[in-house]
Formats: C-alpha cells, sequence, structure tokens
C-alpha cells in the first residue's frame, strides 16, 4: 500500500515533469532564432506529430481503427468539420463491432 | 492561403477572454467525449488502491492521460521514483514538439501569459489551436479556454469513475477509443496543402509505426515527428 506521502511526492513528481514537457517547446525555441527554414520545420513538425499519433494506433486497433480513421477522413474532406469526422469515426467503429461477423 | 507555399504563422498573438470563451465553445464536443477516458481512469485509480482524492488530484496537477495511466502500473511501495519521472517524461516527450510547434506564435506572448496557455496543452486543444492558426487567427486564449475545458471535463470525469468504480462497466468500448484517433485524423486532413505534403507525412507514419514495434513506449510519436519535420524542412527551407 502506498501512502499518503509518498502518493503526494509522486504526484507532484508527475506534474513536474509533465510541466517541463508542456512548456519545454517554447522554452527551447526562444533560444533559437526562428528561420524560415526551422519555421518550415516546425510547420511540418506540427502535422507529423498527429500523423505519428494516429498512424501506429490505427494498426494496432486492427481493421475496425483503420475503416473508422478512413471514414473520419473522408468526411473532414467532404464537410470540413472536424467534429463531424469524429462522430462519424466512432458511428463507424460502434457499428462494425455492433456486427455479428468479428472483423479479424 | 496558397497551396503549398510559405507556411502560414501569427505575426502577433493576443490573450483574450473572447478568445477563451470560444475556444471552449469549440473544443466542447470533444470534452464531452473525454468524460468516458475520465472516468476509467478514475475507476482504475481506485482499483490500484489510491483514494478517490488523490485520483482527481492526480488529474487536477497532471492532466495527461496516457502518462497517468502509465504511472498506475508503477504505483507500488516502495514508489519506483526514477522510473515514474522517465515513464512520464517518455510518455509526454511529444508535448516538447507540440509547444515548439506553438512557439513562433506563443513567443509574442508575455512570459506569465505563455506558460499559463502551455499549462493546459493537451493533443486535442492543440490540434484545434494549429487549425486555427491556419485560418490566421492570433488569439492564444482558444488555447486557454479549450485547455481549460478540457482540464476540468478531465477531472469531473476522474471524481465520477472514482467514486462509481467499475459499476459503469467498460464506457470505451462504445467506439470511444477511436474518438481521439478520429478527431486526430481530421485534423491532418485539414492541414492538407497539396502533393508536396505527402513526402514528409508518409516519412512521419513509417518512422512512427517502425518505432511502436523497437522503441519504448512513447517514444515512437517523437520519432515519427522529428523525421517529418526534418524532411519537410530540407524540401522547404
Amino acid at each position: 500500500m502506498v501512502d499518503g506521502t509518498t502518493a503526494f511526492l509522486a504526484i507532484a513528481l508527475m506534474a513536474a515533469v509533465t510541466f517541463l514537457t508542456r512548456i519545454g517547446g517554447v522554452v527551447i525555441m526562444s533560444f533559437v532564432p526562428i528561420t524560415p527554414r526551422i519555421e518550415a520545420f516546425l510547420r511540418h513538425l506540427a502535422v507529423s506529430v498527429i500523423v505519428a499519433l494516429v498512424v501506429p494506433a490505427a494498426v494496432k486497433g486492427g481493421p475496425t481503427a483503420v475503416l473508422a480513421v478512413a471514414t473520419a477522413g473522408l468526411v473532414m474532406v467532404l464537410t470540413r468539420s472536424a467534429v463531424g469526422a469524429m462522430l462519424a469515426g466512432v458511428a463507424c467503429a460502434a457499428l462494425l463491432r455492433a456486427l455479428p461477423i468479428p472483423l479479424l | 492561403m496558397n497551396a503549398h507555399g510559405a507556411p502560414r504563422m501569427a505575426r502577433t498573438a493576443t490573450l483574450t477572454w473572447r478568445g477563451i470563451v470560444a475556444g471552449a465553445r469549440e473544443i466542447a464536443p470533444v470534452a464531452i467525449f473525454v468524460i468516458p477516458f475520465g472516468i476509467a481512469f478514475g475507476a482504475a485509480a481506485i482499483e490500484k488502491g489510491l483514494s478517490a482524492a488523490l485520483a482527481v488530484l492526480m488529474s487536477a496537477f497532471v492532466f495527461a492521460g496516457a502518462s497517468q495511466f502509465a504511472a498506475l502500473d508503477l504505483w507500488s511501495s516502495p514508489m519506483p521514483y526514477l522510473m515514474l519521472a522517465l515513464t512520464v517524461f517518455a510518455v509526454n516527450a511529444r508535448h516538447i514538439l507540440l509547444g515548439a510547434a506553438l512557439a513562433p506564435w506563443l513567443l509574442h506572448l508575455p512570459v506569465a501569459k505563455r506558460y499559463a496557455v502551455l499549462s493546459v496543452l493537451s493533443d486535442p486543444n492543440w490540434a484545434q489551436a494549429t487549425r486555427a492558426l491556419q485560418r490566421g487567427e492570433t488569439d492564444a486564449g482558444l488555447v486557454l479556454g479549450s485547455g481549460l475545458l478540457m482540464w476540468v471535463a478531465w477531472i469531473l470525469a476522474t471524481g465520477i469513475g472514482a467514486v462509481l468504480g467499475s459499476n459503469l462497466g467498460d464506457l470505451t468500448r462504445f467506439g470511444f477509443d477511436v474518438l481521439m484517433i478520429s478527431f486526430f485524423t481530421a485534423a491532418v486532413v485539414g492541414q492538407w496543402r497539396g502533393l508536396p505534403d505527402l513526402v514528409p507525412w508518409l516519412v512521419a507514419a513509417a518512422v512512427a509505426l517502425v518505432g511502436a514495434s523497437v522503441l519504448p513506449f512513447g517514444w515512437h510519436v517523437v520519432a515519427g515527428a522529428l523525421a517529418g519535420g526534418i524532411t519537410g524542412a530540407l524540401r522547404h527551407g
């Protein structure tokens, strides 16, 4: 059993580390001159973070997740609504899971 | 906005109440869907022997779901502090990149406001902020307001989960687990500027996929993002 003091210390440690990651990027960039090349890096970095989050998660989630992501992407292209795309992806996954035939 | 020319980055930044309210309103549909994850965390924390108060405290001060679940795996006596710090850092290291991507914008804010905005930075409100930047918004209140609403939703949901425990069952079975990746997919598609974007995106996807099986947990996102960013800079810089 973890006692109260230990738990507080652990939470404080987690909070401090997480806060440092949140401010770290801006702190580092405040020492780096933002040239056009750095700006191009940051712009591609921004999209690449999301791509790097989504693709492995979708692959790990199997056919259901891949189809849900495809649906969300399609709805985004058609409607330009992020919330609509999100709901469509969730609806797609829920529907596939409700099917009597289990996907792989 | 041109198809694939110079990136559009705000040359100025403001922080207004109007922006905070607008940001909160815009993220509300996402914040609602964060609740099942918060409930799941609260219930899992209780099972690990945390009190409801400690679970809520952790959600309030850490506010980073994946790392909080990871911490529960390490939650034992004696507390493995070093492992805990390293794990939380690894899972949350992507925040450094999220923040860096917003730097050309947020560096225009006074220091106190800058770090206030960053203290509630999370994946969904960051994805929303990058889209807002693309359409020329300059109000960092959008990030603060959306972050605060996500934060409140996360804390409340943790409390609900901690009190009700696993009586609610696993709410994530209704497809909520694909919610975030669907939302992020929309964010990626919304940023599409034409074919030159394809190569950096493919590099990011490939490195992240390989990284997911060879790197320690959490680092594939960092590796993929850096690879995509560097590829983009080399091609456009």
